[in-house]
């Protein structure tokens, strides 16, 4: 192992932690702190870090400036034929997302302190969902205005573009910048500097061991039940493999770094040196992840025997009996997985759903088996019983306060956010997107090619880690639904839906995936096109329907809230005709 | 081969074991900080309990006979928190009662609206917090935001959210609000829809129904013995209510349905007390069709109201009389007499005696909660303890009313 490959894989070490550990507590705080936001009262949702209205104004105008400048230093550069056509298809949409999305921020700044001039009373007249859709079909004229632009005026063209794009940027940068009040301003973040107040806020408290319990293994505890949901993100890929050349001594040195390159072909022919992203990349794949997994509900139950707390003791037994008759469903749901992909590695099985089709496809019983299993495994509701807020207290941390009390938190949030890695790399295609290949996106359908666009390695590469973290907060975000949506099972129904549904359903499912994976490799020939077609509409599918699902929860997101008045109180209706400042009729 | 422990009988084998006591109270999370249990397990299998209450006793009764009939308003308020506006009618129907007097009409279907919107309130906090404590929040939610309109509601009609005290010997502390049936008619449909969503995500939820069907059963025979009432009695099947079995105010005039349920199990409780919610909307429906727009609220008897304020500042008489219902009370005519209406949770019963005089020589309440909270103990053994949480959520305990 050369020096840069310890270093990169600090590297990869340090991106892996930073994602769990930054989206740990906002992850907690989603789950188990809302309530207080749901009841709109001023508090957690308010926590703020106030700044000079200079600083904010220098945040706002900062970036847009910054950007218009990198698009005027492109204007002015000489670029070759093929990079102009480009620059000019780019900087078109660019200029469209640019326009809607500043248009949307100032219809929400309008609602809120008013319009105050003519432009933003028209504005805030608007109706934010036709500004949307007036945005996305700006896109699609933009589409067929830059494939009209002949190539040999692509010179020129870019320049305009780029040009109009740095007054755009300028002009939206200066005017959000005026529009930011005098005085302090508050940062909120939506409400995620709340999370951060409470991480600072556990490790400041105080840490209480019970008199009676045992000293160590309670210490020992939350070690033990953070450790693992670590150290298994390791093997997780969270991008593709990288490329890079040699200068010339046959070894990976520091020097090499600078020559990643520049286009790979899809099927990876790398003469230089290969870097995974992935911490480790182990040959047992993922009968690791089950083994680390597996040893985390240790902690819970040393923590329930050294609390010497009877709740605690039940918490602690609970979780290791439901460890014990879910672990064996877990690895058999996942068996007619492997039978297909071929492989227990994780990058190979990313690989084949990249050139096939994603897992829910192939698989769908075995996702919904594995997802029950998971969350029996990492004690989530519905199958919360260990911890059984309103039956035995806390169950097994009812004992623990302080930080030692948020290593348990933080240990089952970061194993949340490992299970929506996993889950998204065993089912939703890990980091690829349908039709995203290495040397750029081809939309083919059996041999008919209906749009190819080529991409650099190096921007396929940052599409694809981004598609990773992406598909991951977006299916932790489900796995918060069913905490808030379920009620828990009776600690015996868990193990009677383990034992008798879930082993023989996965069971059941292993034998027929064999089947027929048998069935279709003595199948003929065209049998097997027929499959890779149906694989190719699964890709057309997911994009169409990612597509109309973004539109709909944007428009969803932007549909005015209708406030209907039912009820307009005397003590309203008082301070109203009293000149007073509760003039606003009361709603419910 | 002999076995080599042939002499050795079955029950040396054992490890030695006793059984684990476990004290879930007063401070746990389900038992709502009024109560505490007491569980002897065997695993999590409860083979003994032993109920204890006692936790929220305030001395209600003894505190009524410090004061005159009027200020026990306040102490019925808080004796059950969760519907105080029927305690408050029940008790103002029980003073009237003693008194032979009759309140006018237009009185009578305020009170009939105002106690069956408590009862809407009363069993969707029964329900939300069973739901919740259950590990569903949602449905809470849904159940809480309904509550507020409701509380909504009263607070333009009372001033208070809560704790009203709005019942009065005679009528009523007020008229009813010149929007009093606009509100409500706005009100209730939203209401309907927060309902039928929270059902939506419940009736339906198989992890629901399987906490909830077959688990806390109890026979009706039993109920009946306990002293049991209220919707906790209907879902054993016993149709008693004490609306249509003894009808008080209008609810003669009323139609209605008195839900009842097969098995006596917890889902029962729960989808009776659902329904009786829609029962309730009903009634309020027809109160508000039926209900005068104009007239007296009050009795007219200056005995027993006090004198508009503007009197009482200006003339001599209705100065004396404000004075001597204010210090001396009304004169409640001497005896006893039981008077019941049917609270949130079962028949609300005011046992009182009175020697003539301005304040109550004896008072005694029958909490519906006292009697329920009686089965809990043969209900839940032989359950789990995750069991214990929705068959106490349930039976809808208030701590206040229980321990009077």
């Amino acid at each position: 192992m050369t020096g840069v490959e310890i270093v990169l894989a600090l590297v990869k070490i340090i991106i892996m932690i930073a994602f769990l550990l930054g989206l740990a507590p906002i992850a907690i705080w989603a789950d188990r702190r809302q309530s207080a936001m749901l009841q709109h009262r001023p508090g957690p949702n308010r926590a703020a870090v106030y700044i000079p209205s200079i600083a904010a104004r220098g945040l706002v105008a900062g970036p847009a400036v910054l950007f218009a400048a990198v698009a005027g230093f492109t204007a002015l550069q000489k670029l070759s034929d093929r990079a102009a056509y480009e620059g000019t298809i780019i900087g078109i949409q660019l200029g469209i997302v640019v326009a809607w999305f500043s248009l949307l921020i100032l219809w929400r700044v309008i609602r809120g302190s008013g319009a105050i001039n003519g432009f933003e009373r028209l504005i805030g007249g608007m109706d934010p969902r036709n500004i949307f859709y007036a945005g996305l079909a700006a896109h699609l004229v933009g589409l067929f205005l830059a494939r009209s632009i002949p190539r040999d005026a692509a010179p020129v063209s870019v320049r305009v573009v780029l040009l109009a794009l740095t007054v755009l940027l300028l002009a939206v940068g200066g005017y959000g910048a005026s529009r930011v009040p005098d005085g302090k301003v508050a940062i909120r973040l939506a409400g995620t500097l709340h999370p951060a107040a409470d991480a600072l806020k556990l490790i400041l408290k105080e840490d209480f061991v019970p008199p009676n319990g045992d000293k160590l293994l309670h210490a020992l505890g939350p070690i033990l039940a953070i450790l693992p949901a670590f150290i298994t993100f390791a093997i997780i890929p969270f991008g593709d493999k990288l490329c890079f050349g040699d200068d010339g001594d046959k070894v990976f040195g520091f020097a090499d770094l600078g020559l990643l390159q520049r286009t790979v072909t899809d099927s990876f022919q790398c003469n230089g040196h290969v870097v995974n992203l992935q911490v480790a990349n182990l040959n047992v794949g993922i009968l690791y992840l089950f083994a680390m997994a597996g040893t985390g509900v240790v902690g819970a139950a040393i923590a329930g025997w050294a609390s010497d707390n009877k709740f605690s003791l039940l918490g602690g037994l609970r979780a290791s009996s439901q460890m014990v008759s879910y672990e064996v469903a877990l690895g058999l749901s996942l068996v007619g997985l492997f039978v297909i992909y071929g492989s227990l590695q994780l990058g190979p099985m990313v690989e084949w759903q990249r050139q096939n089709a994603w897992g829910i496809f192939v698989q769908p019983v075995a996702f919904f088996l594995f997802l029950a299993a998971q969350n029996a495994e990492l004690k989530r509701v519905p199958f919360d019983a260990p911890e059984g807020e309103s039956e035995i207290v806390a169950g097994y941390f009812v004992e623990y306060s302080g930080m030692k009390w948020g290593m348990f938190m933080a240990g089952e949030y970061v194993e949340l956010l490992v299970s929506s890695a996993l889950l998204a790399t065993l089912f939703f295609g890990g980091y690829t997107l349908p039709f995203l290949f290495r040397d750029g996106i081809t939309v083919a359908f059996g041999d008919t090619t209906v749009f190819q666009y080529k991409m650099t390695h190096l921007s396929v590469s940052i599409l694809q880690v981004l598609v990773f973290f992406g598909k991951t907060i977006v299916i932790s975000w489900v796995q918060i639904f069913f905490r808030w949506t379920l009620p828990r099972f009776r600690y015996d129904q868990i193990m009677k839906l383990g034992w008798t549904k879930l082993l023989p359903a996965a069971i059941g499912n292993m034998l027929v995936t064999c089947i027929i994976v048998l069935a279709i490799d003595s199948a003929p020939a065209g049998f097997h096109e027929g499959l890779a077609i149906a694989g190719q509409v699964t890709h057309g599918i997911l994009v169409f329907g990612g597509l109309a699902a973004f539109v709909a929860i944007v428009a969803g997101l932007l549909e005015p809230v209708k406030r209907r008045q039912f009820l307009q109180s005397s003590a309203a209706r008082f301070a109203a005709a009293a000149g007073g400042t509760k003039s606003s009729p009361q709603q419910a | 081969m002999e076995p080599l422990d042939l002499d050795i009988s079955e029950g040396e084998l054992e490890l030695p074991s006793e059984p684990m006591m476990l004290n879930m109270g007063p401070s746990h999370p389900a038992m709502h900080g009024t109560i505490r249990i007491v569980v002897e397990l065997s695993g999590e299998l409860i083979t003994k309990a032993d109920v204890q209450i006692g936790y929220l006793h305030r001395g209600f009764e003894k505190m009524c006979e410090r004061g005159t009939w009027t200020q026990v308003f306040p102490y019925v308020d808080r004796c059950n928190y969760v519907s105080p506006m029927l305690n408050n009618v029940g008790f103002a129907l029980a003073v009237e009662k003693m008194m032979g007097v009759t309140v006018p009409e237009r009185c009578q279907y305020y009170r009939v609206v105002l106690g069956e919107l408590a009862r809407i309130c009363d069993h969707m906090i029964c329900n939300g917090a069973m739901c919740m404590e259950l590990g569903a929040f949602t449905p809470f939610l849904y159940h809480a935001r309904a509550r507020d309109i409701i509380w909504d509601i009263f607070e333009e009609e009372t001033g208070a959210r809560v704790t009203h005290s709005f019942g009065r010997v005679g009528g009523m502390a007020a008229p009813p609000t010149q929007y009093f049936k606009e509100m409500i008619r706005a009100g209730l449909p939203r209401v309907q829809k927060f309902l039928s969503d929270s059902e939506r995500l419940l009736v339906k939820n198989r992890i629901f129904l399987d906490r909830l069907e077959g688990v806390g059963r109890i026979s009706k025979e039993d109920a009946l013995a306990l002293g049991w009432t209220g919707p906790t009695l209907r879902s054993t099947g016993a149709a008693y209510d004490v609306r249509r079995a003894h009808p008080y105010l209008v609810y003669d005039r009323m139609e209605f349905d008195v839900p009842v349920g097969t098995t006596g199990d917890n889902y029962d409780r729960f989808m009776c007390r659902m329904e009786e919610i829609r029962q309730s909307m009903r009634i309020i429906d027809q109160a508000l069709e039926q209900m005068p727009d104009e007239g007296p609220i009050n009795i007219d008897d200056p005995r027993i109201m006090l004198p508009p304020k503007g009197e009482v500042y200006t003339t001599i008489e209705a100065t004396i009389q404000h004075f001597k219902i204010v210090m001396e009370g009304i004169k409640v005519p001497a005896g006893e007499c039981y008077s019941y209406t049917e609270g949130g949770n079962g028949e609300l019963g005011f046992y009182m005696v009175s020697d003539g005089s301005g304040t109550p020589y004896r008072l005694r309440i029958r909490p519906p909660c006292f009697a329920v909270t009686q089965g809990l103990e043969q209900m839940i053994t032989g359950l789990m303890i995750p069991d214990v949480v929705p068959t106490f959520g349930s039976l809808n305990m208030i701590g206040g009313e229980c321990d009077h």
